[in-house]
């Protein structure tokens, strides 16, 4: 069960709130009613604004001036699209929001609808999350039945309602012009930017997309406020987040905290139970594996936007993937190149082409057959990978590896040596 | 799958979308589900069903990993290799599996028998209990041991074929 404890909190906190009764129960439903009886479109815009409330599924762009970006005049028909595609390595909070918590969902994504004047909304989900698609169909059928999605919502004059769409397994359709792609049933491959999907999105048509984390914090805070969620955290980056920690620790999982309260340390020693006994912090991919990697030196970092670009990576999907001194930083590396040479949609060349290069450079390194001028040849391979794509994912590639290389030079230089067997993992029950 | 079996599944689904294209992946997972992969007949079928060429039809199946245009075993194993599930032991899950079933270690494949589909897959999402493993698209388990998830195979082998192969 997930540790939620501030905006997601006890309502999912306690049981699965998969029930409409139990989610009204817990206080749901209560700032959707509360919307279309007293606040404007346009000020409800106004409120995402003012919360501060920044994107969570990777990119922290501000919530509300997302919205605001979409024509107000415009004729075509408006969409909500919820990028419910989480595939980023080692993130995996939306997963239990929408197992979890599946009608705070629902209600922001119609809150996000009545903002900017549409009438559908899309939760596009991964293929690899069928449980998770059929907890939410279950959760629009029961949506509907009482008013709360279709035509005059809840005699109101707002026709809104929400399709589940399930994608069949590619990372890419993570990227939202991807998604977008996918969504109109096509291979799913990035779109040139601009036009951006606020003009130009689905079919076409000004489109909001947004996270599932984003979205499901919408209701808290219409009901409590704009200055309530502005008030928790430091004031760039405001709000609580889902973090979701995995490898080297002794509790994994998904731990909700205010921005800036905790440090990455508290984050991997109190909340999640700190190491195997003896081991100590070799590397800590913090915010998903597409960011550049942390090390011992950085564990007293506040987890918030700001404090963790300053220390040179970036918050991200809030994704922390933690790796003790037993395990090698090379290994680690090759597995992520393969990773992004795996998940690349194949449409830009130095991306395509790239990321094959960086794995294949990887695996000679910890086969022992590598040459130390292939760690030059890996740094002038980032510089002809990186800016020169149409999407980040090329980027994400480059970011854990150049950083680890910088970091840990002499590991490297070590394996390209003398090679690199497996390490012991740490086993179930260790 | 017949055409007219895929349009009855996307008759109530077609007013959810402005342009029927996005009809075309649901169809596709939709046909999937009788033989567990896609066929050609499948895919001119989808490609009658929704109104697009069939060489659009296989160029969207291609693209997405869980749509398979290859005959896959009964039941397919995903084994989680990415980054966390690498720490936590998957790649020792791996080649156990894949010793244990007469698969090559480097890519993956089906058993002698048929029944097993054993394939690496790109992180699932449940690194908190890592080292996964996913079935089809049931909903995914771990943490495994070598042990457990060769279990895990012989349970799947043992049991009943699932009525509609969702994957």
């Amino acid at each position: 069960m997930p540790i939620m404890n501030n905006v997601y909190r006890q309502r999912a906190a306690e049981k699965p709130l998969v029930t409409l009764d139990d989610y009204r129960a817990a206080g749901g439903y209560t700032a959707l009613p509360k919307a279309l009886a007293d606040v404007e479109p346009d000020d409800l815009q106004y409120v995402f604004m003012r919360s501060g409330l920044r994107g969570r599924g990777g990119a922290g762009f501000p919530m509300g001036k997302k919205a605001s970006f979409l024509p107000k005049d415009s004729k075509k028909a408006k969409y909500v699209v919820c990028n419910a595609d989480e595939s980023e390595p080692g993130t995996f909070k939306d997963r239990d929001i929408m197992a979890f918590n599946p009608f705070q969902l629902l209600e922001g994504i119609t809150l996000a609808g009545y903002a900017i004047g549409a009438e559908r909304g899309y939760i596009y989900i991964r293929g690899e999350y069928e449980h998770q698609a059929r907890v939410l169909d279950d959760a629009v059928r029961q949506a509907r039945a009482a008013g709360l999605l279709g035509e005059g919502i809840l005699k109101s004059t707002l026709n809104f309602d929400i399709t589940v769409y399930r994608g069949a397994g590619a990372y890419i359709c993570g990227e939202e012009t991807a998604l977008l792609e996918s969504l109109e049933g096509k291979r799913g491959q990035p779109r040139l930017k601009p036009p951006f999907p606020a003009v130009a999105g689905l079919y076409q048509s000004p489109t909001l997309i947004n996270n599932v984390e984003t979205l499901a914090a919408l209701p808290p805070i219409v009901e409590n406020g704009a200055d309530w969620y502005a008030a928790l955290g430091p004031e760039k980056s405001p709000g609580s987040k889902v973090f979701s920690i995995s490898g080297h620790v002794m509790r994994p999982g998904n731990y909700e905290i205010v921005l800036g309260e905790t440090t990455l340390r508290e984050l991997i020693f109190v909340h999640a139970g700190g190491l195997r006994p003896g081991r100590r912090v070799k590397a800590v991919w913090v915010g998903g594996s597409s960011v550049p990697v942390l090390g011992e030196g950085h564990l007293d970092t506040p987890l918030d936007y700001e404090s963790i670009q300053a220390a040179g990576s970036a918050l991200g999907s809030g994704g922390c993937i933690v790796m003790d001194d037993s395990g090698c930083i090379v290994r680690a590396s090759l597995r992520l190149a393969t990773f992004y040479r795996h998940e690349s949609c194949g449409k830009c060349s130095p991306c395509r082409e790239g990321t094959t290069w960086l794995e294949k450079l990887l695996m000679r390194m910890i086969a022992g057959e590598a040459r130390m001028e292939d760690l030059e040849m890996m740094e002038t391979l980032f510089g002809r990978i990186s800016g020169k794509t149409l999407c980040p994912l090329a980027e994400g590639a480059v970011a854990p590896i150049k950083s680890a290389l910088n970091m840990f030079r002499d590991d490297f230089v070590r394996v390209v040596e003398n090679g690199s067997p497996r390490p012991e993992p740490m086993m179930a029950g260790a | 799958m017949t055409a007219d079996e895929i349009r009855a599944y996307l008759e109530p689904r077609r007013h959810e979308f402005a342009d029927p294209r996005s009809l075309v992946m649901p169809a596709l997972k939709y046909a999937q589900t009788t033989r567990g992969h896609l066929s050609r007949e499948d895919l001119d079928a989808v490609a009658e069903a929704t109104g697009f060429t069939p060489s659009f039809v296989e160029s969207v199946a291609s693209f997405y990993d869980r749509l398979y245009t290859q005959p896959v075993g009964n039941r397919v194993v995903s084994v989680c290799i990415t980054l966390s599930c690498m720490l936590r032991g998957s790649d020792e899950v791996w080649d156990h599996l894949c010793e244990k079933e007469g698969i090559d270690h480097h890519h993956g494949g089906t058993s002698a028998d048929g029944r097993i589909t054993i394939q690496e897959a790109q992180c699932l999402g449940y690194c908190d209990k890592a080292p996964c493993i996913q079935v089809d698209a049931d909903e995914t388990l771990g943490p495994f041991t070598p042990d457990s998830a060769a279990a895990l195979v012989d349970e799947l082998r043992a049991a009943p074929d699932p009525e509609e192969y969702w994957r």
